[in-house]
């Protein structure tokens, strides 16, 4: 049992990370990019790729992080410049379809061009024991660099300048663009930061369970299930939701299985939706 | 949508609308017996193949899904990403009830058809009740798909797991011979089209018209907005259902990619993109266009899903010239309305 909420800590810590990205477009931009799985499958990708010519595997990981916020940066560009003369439901519905095409493009391209490579980051030396079970260390030094990225990411949105404008944003659009902020540059920002999220999360997973091609749709998924239950828009409700998802998660899984663990979750999803839409934490606007 | 733009631009075989709805059915015989007419000579000249009448048969399933699909969304605004689920829970219950409960296969048809049919029903009325946006119906509706996908993995002793299973029931009859079963397919595509066409022409058809152009002005007209979106999920969930069971009876196997999302609504949206969203004939036209397109690219493998991506982006940007703007227009009424 402390096994499985150890490891439910583990994933969840990388659940919140994951659907914070999906959760600031959501509430910024309005944009609900279902590329987000695609965008940490490349990262891993090229990571591995990198490692395969010979580079050690810190710069390799730094490049790969760095391809993914590349990939934001190109998606603001290209894809959804037409989004941001929509507005409300129409942009989030054409992003989402939008993005959907996406996904199926580096899906398809991935899946022709290296059918069977997959991230796996092995972190060697014996186990660490914690309350006395053995944990890897691989999945000790994810769970801290994700809480070091979480805080930076909280630390971020609260007390630097940039942060701030971004939030305010997200609170008031309108209200931002009469004190001098951009919308469409914060976008841009929150873009390429989460790019950057997708790609650390996929590094910090491979040192946990291989990530390969055919992952992206998968990571989607469960990014969309945390960020729905934590309340789409909200930083802290994800990261919260994340947490509470994995060790149910967990558990369920070592209990009846990973598919019916599943099910729980979507059910759980739902009936978040159905009863609470504004999300576990949120706040009805 | 694309309908409302050819009507104002005058005729389209495709979209067209005439202005009346009381005289005669010919507007929608006609086409229907045309399509059908042309689409029964298939066998005459695909006949010989078993795989290649196998691949028709798969076109008419997925013309079908398309119509079904045009009506809950197109049709009432419903994004509905439970395509492929809906169509599971005709073949999978289909083929349950005949396999392994041993009841007749027209029997389990019908149980199935009509299970999927309350399914559809209910995930509208949960849609409706709660006043899901489009948004939050698509991510409810992928919920529900993701959830039946799993479901069908994780009962494996029912469901056969990942493999699915073959089924015993139909077998040596007319269901398992190359060309019968295509007839009987284009049989469900026409009653399918006929039923969706009428239903335009009826009061129906206005109500859809009038709900999807302005929503609080169709409520304050006294068209009951609520009623006739369930109404709507409820006949395209039924042919969804009836769709998946005809298919499974016929292939004689069921297994998940069969009805899976990446595998169904994925092509389903693509095909309606290609068709043009909220026509008469578009959906079928997309989906038989998208079935010679798809075996003939069958040779590039995995590229052919980067096509298919590239597509998607494409016919939502640029292609179909109502698409973006209609959206666009369809949720800014929705959306002032709300």
């Amino acid at each position: 049992m402390t096994a499985s909420i150890l490891d439910g800590i583990v994933l969840g810590l990388q659940f919140g990370l994951l659907a914070t990205g999906l959760t600031l477009m959501y509430g910024l931009g309005g944009i609900l990019n279902l590329a987000y799985g695609q965008m940490a499958v490349i990262s891993a990708i090229v990571t591995v790729s990198i490692m395969d010519a010979g580079l050690p595997v810190v710069p390799a990981a730094a490049i790969g992080i760095a391809v993914g916020a590349l990939l934001g940066f190109v998606l603001d560009q290209t894809v959804f410049r037409p989004l941001y003369s929509l507005r409300d439901e129409a942009r989030v519905l054409l992003s989402l379809l939008l993005s959907l095409g996406v996904a199926l493009m580096i899906d398809g391209f991935l899946n022709w061009l290296f059918p069977l490579k997959g991230l796996s980051l092995f972190i060697g030396g014996g186990a660490i024991d914690v309350f006395g079970e053995p944990m890897r260390r691989g999945s000790l030094l994810a769970s801290g660099i994700t809480i070091v990225a979480m805080g930076g990411l909280v630390a971020f949105f609260r007390f630097t300048t940039l942060g701030r404008a971004v939030r305010s944003v997200i609170e008031d659009e309108e209200g931002a663009r009469l004190v001098g902020i951009d919308p469409r540059k914060m976008l841009r920002l929150i873009l390429v930061l989460s790019g950057g999220i997708a790609g650390l999360v996929a590094l910090t997973r491979s040192m946990v369970a291989p990530v390969d091609v055919t992952a992206g749709f998968g990571i989607t998924v469960f990014a969309l299930i945390v960020t729905v239950v934590g309340g789409l828009g909200s930083i802290t409700g994800a990261l919260a939701a994340g947490i509470i998802l994995g060790v149910i998660n967990a558990i369920a899984a070592s209990a009846i299985g990973t598919f019916m663990s599943l099910v729980i979750l979507l059910v759980a999803a739902a009936v978040t939706i159905l009863v609470r839409p504004a999300g576990l934490l949120g706040v009805k606007e | 949508m694309t309908e409302r733009f050819s009507e104002a631009s005058g005729t389209s075989a495709v979209g067209g609308v005439e202005r009346r709805s009381a005289r005669s059915w010919a507007g929608v015989v006609w086409p229907t017996l045309g399509v059908g007419a042309v689409l029964a000579l298939v066998p005459l000249w695909l006949g010989d193949s078993r795989v290649m009448m196998g691949i028709a048969v798969l076109g008419l399933a997925f013309a079908a899904y398309t119509i079904a699909f045009n009506l809950i969304f197109g049709s009432t605004g419903q994004l509905f990403l439970c395509v492929g689920a809906l169509a599971g829970i005709g073949g999978y219950g289909g083929a349950i009830l005949a396999d392994i409960v041993g009841l007749p296969i027209v029997v389990s048809i019908v149980l199935s058809t009509s299970a999927a049919a309350l399914a559809g029903g209910l995930l509208s009325w949960v849609a409706v009740r709660r006043s899901l946006g489009v948004i939050f119906t698509g991510i409810v509706t992928l919920i529900f798909a993701l959830t039946f996908e799993n479901l069908l993995l994780g009962l494996g002793e029912l469901t056969g797991g990942e493999s699915g299973f073959l089924m015993e029931a139909g077998k040596g009859t007319f269901l398992r011979s190359q060309i019968p079963p295509y007839y009987l397919m284009l049989g469900m595509v026409l009653l399918t089209l006929f039923v969706y066409g009428s239903l335009r022409r009826s009061r129906y058809g206005w109500a859809f018209r009038a709900l999807r152009d302005d929503e609080v002005a169709a409520e304050l007209a006294g068209i009951d907005v609520a009623r006739y979106r369930i109404f709507a999920a409820t006949i395209g969930a039924a042919i969804l259902g009836l769709a998946g069971a005809l298919l499974a009876f016929t292939e004689g196997r069921v297994s998940p990619t069969t009805f899976g999302f990446a595998e169904v609504d994925v092509v389903v949206l693509v095909m309606l993109a290609f068709g043009g969203i909220g026509s008469f004939l578009g959906p079928i036209l997309g989906a038989l266009t998208f079935t010679v397109i798809d075996e003939l690219l069958v040779e590039v493998g995995q590229l052919r899903v980067f096509i298919y991506g590239a597509l998607v982006i494409a016919l939502f940007l640029w292609l179909p010239r109502g698409v973006v703007p209609a959206l666009d227009d369809l949720l800014r009424r929705r959306r002032a309305g709300s």
